[in-house]
């Protein structure tokens, strides 16, 4: 185990160097962000709060997608068989998606600071909304990542087979996230913890089985 | 949707639900059954035709081996 | 496993089980209930519909994991294959289910919860399709594709226990609309609503097998595989 600690981190540090080194990358993200709440806002204006809410998670949505589909196509096939040699696979796709997850925290939250300052933010709730926002860059991190891996091994039009392969899945996900962040509106519904419970059960369930799985993507 | 809620109304004055009892009580109900277990047949009929054919490609492949 | 797929007993008594469902459910008596009336019978033929295609997808899924586990081409065919029926049973439902839904709800789509999941299931595997379409080579085609048919059935998790209770459903056993509970409860109705499940599993499996065994035979990437 404290070998899988290390090569995780070793490789959460590379991931992080990469980045820092290419900012467009991160850049590029943020203005998608920015351009698309520019969208929203030139198209509708005003928002009902429920509104609000489903426009920000589909902003979220996709920002997410293309923020993840390039985390296994950065790299040369070149240079992944040289970590091949170097470590574990498991190591791989759980420094992938801890990165994931601290890469769309600093975007989501960003682009929710962007969203409220031109949209306006009907939220009640503050810590409710904010514990939403972490749980909904949790979810998708845990979500995408290994989708991104397969679209990445999958070859030729990967770009296209990401939000094929991820959306369907997705979908019952932000419906749950939908109605909890919702919560931070209206109040919490009988159905609050429920909800919740279930959330976070997926969140164990999809990372351990990206853990299982990857391997068999990996080898080659 | 306006009438089917028109026809809703309808019904719940009566005493109860309207069902198709004209179409039983004269017996075209068994033509409606016959109809479909013809069609039923014939598909069944062709499955087990490909069935067949397969079987035979099947001891073909068999022997090559 | 091809000996089972040749046996024609399975066969025959899903021929028997269907009959069964055709006669029965035109002609054995059904719960008089407002809106309903004589369409209350679609449910021996379009709930059998949904049945099928989740079993057929469970079947798809055991076939996936044991390709990782042992790495048998033909586990990727007989996987495949079942997903394929059950894509084929699943779009039969959701059409029936729209029809069904244009009589008795007034709309061929109105948002119902169980509709709604039907049909992110369906989306799940055209997109595993689409995936297998992209990756020319065979086993890798038979790897990839078992990792994200696995991931994707599990990701369905919540859409089975709590979606469902999101909103109100149209369907039974979800609250509201207490006249439609009734069908849920009748014995009458179940001596034939199984029997159809059972019925049309069987036959999905059938045509399945069918072209399992015709790819095994002819199809280049698994003629030297076996069983």
């Amino acid at each position: 185990m404290p070998r899988l600690l290390k090569e995780i981190v070793w490789l959460i540090r590379k991931d992080l160097l990469l980045e820092w080194r290419q900012r467009y990358a991160l850049n590029g993200l943020l203005l998608y962000v920015s351009a698309t709440i520019m969208v929203v806002y030139m198209s509708v204006l005003q928002l009902k709060p429920a509104t609000w809410m489903a426009m920000l998670w589909i902003i979220l949505l996709f920002v997410s997608v293309n923020a993840i589909a390039k985390s296994f196509l950065q790299e040369s096939a070149a240079r992944q068989l040289y970590y091949y040699t170097l470590v574990q696979a498991e190591a791989v796709i759980l420094s992938k998606i801890l990165y994931n997850t601290v890469l769309l925290l600093v975007i989501s939250l960003l682009a929710v600071l962007a969203y409220s300052i031109v949209l306006g933010n009907p939220v009640q709730h503050k810590g409710l909304f904010f514990w939403a926002i972490v749980l909904g860059a949790v979810s998708f991190s845990n979500t995408f990542t290994l989708v991104a891996s397969i679209a990445a091994k999958a070859g030729s039009n990967q770009s296209m087979l990401m939000p094929i392969l991820s959306f369907p899945i997705i979908i019952p996900i932000i419906a749950l996230l939908l109605s909890i962040s919702t919560a931070s509106i209206t109040g919490k519904d009988s159905n609050f913890n429920n909800n919740l419970q279930v959330l976070l059960t997926i969140n164990i369930i999809l990372p351990a089985l990206s853990y299982i799985l990857f391997p068999y993507l990996w080898r080659e | 949707m306006l009438w089917n809620s028109l026809l809703w109304i309808l019904w719940q004055t009566s005493n109860t639900p309207e069902m198709a009892d004209a179409l039983r009580q004269s017996g075209k109900i068994y033509v409606v059954v016959a109809v479909i277990l013809v069609i039923f047949a014939g598909i069944i009929f062709y499955l087990f035709r490909i069935e067949n054919q397969l079987k035979k490609y099947e001891r073909h492949s068999q022997h090559l081996n | 496993m091809v000996k089972l797929m040749q046996q024609s007993w399975w066969k025959l008594l899903a021929i028997f089980l269907l009959c069964y469902t055709v006669v029965g459910g035109l002609l054995f008596a059904v719960p008089r209930l407002n809106i309903l009336n004589e369409t209350i019978r679609n449910l021996y033929y379009h709930v059998p519909m949904w049945f099928g295609m989740i079993i057929l997808f469970t079947v798809s899924l055991v076939y996936s994991i044991l390709y990782l586990y042992r790495g048998k081409l033909s586990d990727d065919l007989m996987a495949v294959e079942t997903a394929n029926v059950g894509l084929l049973l699943g779009v039969l439902g959701l059409l029936t289910g729209m029809i069904w839904a244009n009589y008795t709800w007034g709309s061929p789509w109105n948002g119902d919860p169980k509709q709604n999941m039907s049909a992110i299931a369906l989306l799940i595997y055209f997109a595993y399709s689409i995936l297998r379409a992209s990756i020319p080579d065979p086993t890798k085609r038979a790897r990839i594709s078992a990792v994200y048919n696995i991931f994707a059935f599990f990701s369905m998790i919540p859409l089975l226990f709590v979606v469902p209770r999101l909103t109100d459903s149209l369907h039974p056993s979800n609250g509201g609309n207490n006249g439609f509970v009734v069908y849920d409860l009748d014995n009458q109705m179940r001596l034939v609503f199984y029997p159809a499940v059972m019925g049309f599993t069987l036959l999905g499996l059938w045509i399945s097998s069918l072209r399992i065994r015709l790819r095994l035979i002819f199809d280049p990437n698994y003629n030297h595989s076996s069983l």
